[in-house]
């Protein structure tokens, strides 16, 4: 069986400039901060990002100028602040944008999950979301239509199949066979959606640990291409069960975040600086700081 | 009770403070046995008094998948693990957005608000200063998706002019848009059915789908209602006074709900 191990930086190589990537984390969760800097440092542009809900991870790729066309739901980072650089692109117009919501966003992956070219959907309507993808490029993506069955009426999405999905587990094996704790947002549709799947994992574990309990598995090997084994690959964001966010770390980004000037300099301190995630992991204070922020058993953070 | 004169912040004589009102207000709204999505802040908080006293069986979902979670410490967000704490099912938004919302078995939606207009239409996304200038904010997330496809919703928020405009800068989230039956405009969910501010709480009028004033908290007079509302209110003949919360509802809320004043300062 081919070894579907790889790093990060052996994946990201692999990412062509413009590619359309779909990114798992929520907010201040299971961000994929490891392939984010990556990506930064490898600089690959003109990306298309398509995400339920946005967090940090697509704040620093649309800070760093990577991404030309981004397709949201909404997003934040949570109480400690907007997501400074994606609300400053759609203020300045600095990328082509598309607001969505969550559902409509995880029915776009469902319809490409599923093979299906479009889905019926009953939200957007009445709304200045849907006034606006029609008025703009994202029209192709929206139309209106009657049920054959019933006459009523409907929002016909798109299918959404990004060209790689990434998603950040907490356990998997070698083969890819993922296990995700805590709730799940619309990993599945996306990672299942795509024509290549990416999955960073806090854990690798024998095959034997996933035989135990296989109902758990939620991505099987067989749609995995490639498993980075990146523990506190997420840090600042938190990840269910192994660790909690970094509140100090992310008060600091988003106080850069703020003014594009500052981004930089946190980019340089925070990425362009660290030959790789062990690096950054020391900037955030190593193993002192990682042994504050580790999960209780009980509680999960 | 006598109250002073002021909602904002403390009340001066009895203690209580305006999202103490608003938090038991919003739970009185829930009923149990009701199945309910509410957005983080004080529609959790809200859900989880209701939960706690009248409503011990009423579900509560969040978006991201988590079913009735009984936090013992305050998340920063939907995502936290301490949302997540004590939920009796994590799944996903297809779950409860998709085989919950839109199934159409959700009886409430709990939501907050940047703006809200007369008809109940929110506003999560942007905001625009004087000069037009557009700041944005978030977006929709599952705001849309709740307003459009929950039986009723309530919308809980802080009442000031600016939030409370003629129109809303951006239509986020639909209520009567237009003043247009939910039907009209295709949409499955009921719409706005209360508004709870730190001064009223507000219906909408069965006939014109405008925002109509059902009480006052106490202590605040209906000139200064309309004085801090940028569009034209329904009055009805008889408007009550807003219950203060009870002395339980209080000990809850202060002790075990939000102990370190996240959402309640």
């Amino acid at each position: 069986m081919a070894n579907k191990l790889k790093s990060a930086a052996e994946v990201v190589q692999s990412i062509p400039s413009g590619t359309h990537i779909a990114l798992g984390g929520f907010a201040i969760a299971r961000n994929l901060i490891a392939v984010v800097h990556e990506l930064i440092r490898q600089q690959k542009g003109d990306l298309t990002l398509s995400q339920g809900v946005v967090g940090l991870e697509t704040d620093l790729l649309v800070g760093a100028g990577l991404v030309g066309h981004l397709i949201m739901g909404g997003g934040s980072l949570d109480r400690f602040g907007p997501a400074h650089c994606v609300n400053r692109a759609r203020e300045t117009k600095s990328l082509r944008y598309e607001d969505y919501t969550s559902l409509s966003i995880c029915f776009r992956y469902l319809a490409g999950a599923l093979g299906l070219s479009y889905m019926p959907i009953k939200v957007l309507f009445a709304s200045e979301i849907l006034e606006r993808l029609e008025a703009g490029p994202g029209a192709s993506d929206v139309k209106r239509s009657t049920c054959p069955f019933t006459g009523e009426e409907y929002v016909l999405l798109r299918a959404l199949t990004p060209d790689v999905s990434f998603v950040h587990v907490q356990i998997a094996d070698r083969d890819g066979n993922c296990q995700i704790n805590g709730a799940r947002w619309a990993n599945e549709e996306q990672a299942k959606a795509a024509r290549r799947l990416i999955v960073v994992t806090e854990q690798i574990v024998p095959t034997e640990f996933i035989q135990r309990s296989p109902e758990r598995t939620i991505i099987p090997g067989h749609r995995v291409e490639a498993v980075i084994h990146q523990p506190y690959g997420a840090l600042p964001t938190c990840v269910h069960g192994c660790y909690d966010y970094d509140a100090d770390h992310l008060r600091l980004y988003v106080e850069h975040a703020k003014e594009p000037e500052r981004f930089k300099k946190y980019l340089e301190n925070f990425v362009f600086s660290c030959r790789d995630h062990w690096e950054y992991l020391e900037k955030l204070g190593g193993l002192p700081r990682i042994e504050e922020l580790r999960a209780d058993p009980i509680s999960g953070y | 009770m006598p109250v002073t004169e002021g909602t904002k912040g403390r009340h001066a004589q009895s203690d209580i403070r305006a999202t103490e009102i608003m938090a038991a207000a919003g739970a009185r709204e829930l009923h149990d046995g009701e199945v309910v999505v509410v957005g983080l802040g004080l529609p959790e908080v809200a859900s989880v008094l209701a939960k706690r006293t009248h409503a011990p069986s009423l579900a509560t979902l969040l978006e991201t998948g988590v079913m009735n979670p009984r936090p013992k410490d305050t998340p920063v967000g939907l995502p936290d693990s301490r949302s997540f704490y004590g939920a009796t099912c994590l799944s996903g938004f297809l779950d409860v957005m998709g085989m919950n919302l839109h199934r159409g078995v959700v009886d409430v939606g709990f939501l907050g608000a940047l703006e809200l207009d007369r008809y109940g239409n929110i506003n999560t996304t942007l905001v625009k200063d004087d000069s037009g200038k557009v700041r944005y904010v978030n977006g929709s997330a599952g705001g849309n998706d709740v307003a459009s496809l929950a039986k009723r919703v309530i919308v809980i928020m802080r009442h000031e002019k600016r939030k409370l405009p003629l129109a809303v800068a951006y239509l986020t989230s639909p209520g009567f848009v237009g003043g247009r039956s939910r039907q009209e405009l295709h949409l499955r969910g009921g719409g706005p059915s209360r508004v709870i501010t730190d001064m009223a709480v507000l219906g909408f009028d069965a006939a014109t789908h405008a925002m109509s004033v059902l009480s006052l908290h106490p202590g605040v007079g209906l000139e200064e209602l309309k004085a801090n509302t940028g569009f034209p209110l329904h009055i009805p003949n008889e408007i009550a006074t807003t219950p203060l919360p009870t002395a339980e509802e209080l000990r809850l809320l202060r002790e075990e709900i939000d102990p370190t004043g996240v959402h309640l300062k």
